[in-house]
């Protein structure tokens, strides 16, 4: 399949999604347990910790997004699953049929709509590679590594926190400016993704299936 | 008698100049293109043009093995980066990038020229409001950022249609973001070269500067990698540097063994050194001849043709055989040749036959064959006996179990037992008699031909057996020509009779075409409406699709696409290569993939009752062209035969000697045969060749025996010159037939073997009552 240099930034976006989605449902797998009764600090291990422990393998979601070219907003709903060791998906159900699914390196994505189903490489750009791996690390408990490759900034505290990533790569700031989580305890509420445009997508997640 | 001093003095000056001809002129080509035939019909000829210069031939495949997945995909990708920056080198594919920013740019300019899927519906208001509402999906899709991009001026998605049909063909699974074979054991490349694939010079330093390219980018890495190539300018340099290489050892192996034999059966070192003065004057006057008419020597016809001037040893040796202490060398000589004469004129007709093959590689032979084979004649009779000095004579040869010729009498039977061996094998042997494959003649490894298929599968290069071939007058013609057949490739496709076609017709539209899409489009005021009202209730902001608007009416006007467009970028060299000027007309080859059974395809491209249009099976093809040449060879030796025959009729003037000249050959050639067949070797041109070269020794042979001879001795003589022939030609084809290369295996063996049966054949068919007399 022939991609274009743009596709690496599809790729890209879709990853941050996808693997968000993943720390979501995953949480750090290896992170101390110990680290859950040291408390007073609420720090990202911490919170990298809790999901982990409230993992669920699959969450419903509303994503509502946000563009220059729109005069309202857009809402799309569907379900987002993680399956160990390394498989994420992310299904849109409404208004249309949508599959994202990364396993291992393959990226697949599947459009009812628009009768595509293709795959293509995660591992096509340096770049996206770098950003997948150290979030793959982060899975691992590996929560330097997250740092690695975004500046994180924790604010709250355990009942209600923000968790805002920013991209070190110049490759991963010209399509996300920053990516905000919020949450409280091991459940991430919202992630907001803004686009260096100002274009934004905010996404809403709740346990279980949709109704 | 008269002192004829000046004669070698004046051989040698002639010598020297010849010499510093060659030197200063021969000029030796090694394109192997050089010496493909020209093919007879245009299909033919066209083929072998496309072999020559066509894409196929351009491609060099390269594989990384040897380390890790992520290793390999960093040296492919430093690779990849230090090639494409060399002028020598067209492409490099190795999975990094596709289309260009140029090829992107150019396609979003040209998509409503290019798209297959535009029709007028396109743009009424039912098709515009469906394309808007998967709009809406991208922006609340996860790509959103960038497919946004394109929104305004592409609702419709052209650009996105446009690619999906140009990706023709899954490139292999990718890793790290290059091809890497499925199991990740190997990094795949592919590397077209500028220069046409048998460019041997070229194509060498090519490959010298991949490795060494390999090597800059390896620098430092402890664990080995190695480097793969395949391809068939990889080919052509490895048969040419293995014939190279085993040429030259043979050579010296032949030549020391030939050496030492001599020295051993005369034991005088002037004699061998004499003896080389024939064949050297044939050999210089040879290539001087070829250069002359050819207007270059292939190295190839140098290795081949000296060696089958090897054969003009014999006659110095003939001389040598029959010197006494008492005679003259040029009294010795006129004795003789008579005998020598015949089988001289008779071998010469031989081997014009090969002028006549309309093979190049087979003419260049033939012409240095007849001329080495004359002057080396000449010089025998003219020349060297007057270097011999006077009352020399090589040591007294005594009456030897082999040389008295008592064993003839009683081996009588041998023949007709050898013959109804030979005929038994002949007809029960399951060999087939002739090699259908042109792939088995080459001196290829099997696992070079296993590498290559490998790599060839894991890049999913096409490997071009199966193409489409459709010409036309014109260039607009054509490419309407190739819309309608890829309809109907799209047709079998889809039945599963083909697996995937590549067709010109995808990426340059027909003007008629472009010209139908932009009729299609709608003027200003109707697209405004529609997408109006297409938009309504629609949340896109006002105004942005003016972009869209204005490239559609820019669109209908705009200037038609051409091939002169692509010039230069990657589309461009794929374009040459599906479409192209020959001979005053225009030709679309289209390679196909897998088809699925090739009786039946034919059937139905021929039930499309377009004679413009013809399917091809690349290999059948080039083996039904080998194969037109060896019958055309087997023909010219049938005729040579019976020239050699008539020839013989007028000088002998007897039916009997002829059946006696004759006959041995003939029983030789058949027992050869059941041989090769019988050790599982179908015949193939080369062989074929070769009989001539049989036919010239047995000549030789069966005249000297049959030759009117007045004493016992001189009859030992005879006898004993002619071992020594056919042992020295037995030791030279012998260790030839060692070769790994199969054509001089196939030389050595039929002239090793033919030379020994010859021998043997000829004394028991020779008239006896001679040494009774």
């Amino acid at each position: 399949m022939n991609f274009g240099a743009s596709d690496m930034h599809h790729g890209f976006l879709l990853c941050s999604v996808l693997l968000i989605s993943a720390i979501v449902a995953r949480g750090a797998e290896s992170a101390s347990p110990r680290d859950d009764h040291s408390q007073n600090e609420w720090t990202i291990e911490h919170v990298v910790a809790s999901l982990k422990e409230e993992r669920e393998s699959s969450m419903s979601f509303v994503e509502t997004t946000y563009s220059s070219l729109l005069t309202e907003p857009l809402i799309a709903r569907g379900v987002l699953r993680f399956l160990p060791p390394s498989t994420l998906e992310k299904e849109v159900l409404t208004p249309y049929r949508e599959r994202y699914l990364i396993e291992g390196d393959r990226v697949t994505f599947e459009s009812e709509r628009k009768h595509i189903k293709r795959t293509i490489s995660l591992e096509d750009y340096p770049a996206l590679r770098s950003f997948v791996e150290a979030f793959r690390a982060s899975l691992t408990g590996d929560a330097v590594r997250l740092k690695q490759t975004y500046e994180t900034r924790l604010d709250g505290d355990r009942r209600k926190w923000w968790l805002l990533l920013r991209p070190h790569e110049s490759e991963g700031k010209s399509m996300v400016d920053q990516i905000l989580l919020s949450g409280s305890e091991g459940r991430i509420g919202t992630i907001t993704v803004r686009s260096p445009d100002g274009d934004r997508s905010v996404m809403t997640l709740s346990r279980g299936n949709l109704p | 008698m008269k002192s004829r001093w000046w004669i070698p003095v004046l051989w040698l000056i002639v010598m020297v100049g010849g010499i510093w001809f060659l030197i200063t002129r021969l000029s030796i080509h090694n394109d192997l293109g050089d010496l493909l035939p020209q093919g007879s019909t245009w299909t033919q000829r066209l083929l072998l043009s496309q072999v020559r210069t066509g894409l196929s031939g351009r491609l060099i495949l390269l594989a990384l093995e040897g380390e890790s997945p992520d290793e390999l995909a960093r040296v492919s990708k430093l690779l990849g980066e230090s090639l494409r920056d060399n002028d020598r080198i067209g492409l490099v594919g190795n999975g990094m990038q596709t289309w260009s920013k140029e090829e992107q740019a150019l396609l979003s300019k040209f998509r409503y020229l290019l798209s297959p899927t535009l029709t007028a519906d396109t743009f009424s208001e039912s098709s515009l409001r469906q394309a808007l509402g998967l709009r809406l999906d991208d922006l609340r899709s996860p790509l959103a950022p960038i497919l946004k991009l394109s929104i305004p001026a592409d609702p419709t998605g052209e650009v996105l249609g446009i690619l999906q049909s140009w990706a023709g063909w899954n490139g292999p699974e990718k890793y790290r973001g290059v091809w890497m074979s499925a199991d990740r054991t190997m990094a795949l490349l592919v590397v077209e070269t500028r220069a046409s694939g048998f460019d041997a010079d070229v194509q060498e330093s090519i490959h010298q500067l991949i490795r060494t390219s390999f090597e800059v980018v390896t620098k430092g890495t402890r664990v080995p990698l190695r480097l793969l190539m395949s391809g068939p300018s990889v080919f052509a340099i490895e048969i040419q540097r293995t014939i190279e290489e085993e040429v030259w050892w043979l050579s010296v192996v032949a030549g020391t063994l030939v050496f030492m034999f001599l020295f051993l059966s005369y034991r005088s070192l002037q004699l061998v050194l004499l003896s080389m003065i024939p064949i050297s004057s044939g050999v210089v006057v040879g290539m001087i001849a070829v250069n002359g008419w050819f207007g270059f020597v292939h190295g190839i016809t140098l290795g081949f043709g000296i060696t089958l001037l090897g054969m003009v040893d014999d006659y110095p040796i003939h001389l040598f055989s029959h010197m006494t202490p008492g005679s003259s060398a040029p009294a010795v000589m006129r004795t003789i040749w008579p005998t020598m004469r015949m089988g001289i004129g008779t071998t010469a007709i031989g081997f014009s036959s090969l002028l006549f093959a309309g093979y190049p590689a087979l003419a260049q032979l033939g012409l240095l064959a007849l001329v080495g084979l004359l002057t080396a004649a000449l010089v025998t009779r003219w020349v060297l006996p007057f270097c011999i000095g006077q009352g020399f004579a090589p040591r007294e040869i005594r009456p030897g179990p082999l040389t008295d010729g008592s064993w003839l009498a009683k081996g009588g039977v041998l023949l007709p037992i050898m013959l109804s061996f030979a005929i038994v094998a002949l007809i029960w042997s399951d060999t087939p008699l002739w090699e259908q494959d042109l792939g088995n003649l080459t001196p290829l490894s099997s696992e070079q031909k296993e590498l290559d298929h490998r790599l060839r599968q894991g890049v999913g290069a096409p490997d071009l057996r199966d193409v489409l071939v459709i010409e036309e007058l014109t260039e607009e013609g054509l490419l309407q020509k190739t819309e309608i057949v890829a309809k109907r490739l799209e047709e079998l496709r889809i039945g599963g009779t083909i697996a995937g076609y590549d067709s010109v017709s995808r990426y340059l539209p027909s003007r008629r075409r472009q010209q139908e899409r932009q009729q299609a489009l709608p003027d200003a005021a109707t697209l405004a409406k529609n997408l109006a009202a297409a938009q309504k209730d629609l949340p896109f902001a006002s105004g942005l699709f003016d972009p869209f608007l204005t490239d559609v009416e820019a669109a209908r006007s705009q200037k038609h696409l051409d091939r002169e467009v692509f010039a230069g970028t990657m589309l461009g060299i794929k374009l040459e290569s599906l479409m192209f000027s020959h001979q005053g007309r225009w030709v679309a080859v289209v390679p196909l993939r897998g088809v699925a059974d090739r009786r039946e395809f034919a059937a139905k491209v021929t039930g499309w009752g377009d004679m413009a249009i013809g399917y091809m099976d690349l290999k059948e093809e080039s083996n039904r062209l080998m194969m037109a040449y060896r019958d055309r060879t087997l023909q010219l030796l049938g005729w040579g035969t019976i020239a050699i025959a008539l020839a013989l009729l007028l000088g002998l003037r007897s039916i009997t000697l002829l059946w006696r000249v004759l006959a041995p050959i003939v029983c030789s050639l058949i027992v050869v045969v059941a041989v090769l067949r019988g050790s599982g070797e179908p015949l193939s041109l080369f062989h074929v060749a070769t009989f001539l070269l049989v036919v010239g020794l047995g000549l030789d042979y069966a005249l000297f025996l049959n030759r009117p001879e007045g004493t016992k001795a001189e009859q030992i003589r005879t006898y004993f010159g002619l071992l020594v022939c056919s042992t020295t030609t037995i030791l030279v084809f012998g260790v030839l037939a060692c070769s790994r290369i199969p054509v001089l295996h196939a030389i050595g063996l039929t002239a090793a073997f033919g030379s020994f049966c010859c021998l043997l054949f000829a004394s028991l068919m020779a008239r006896r009552e001679v040494h009774v007399a």
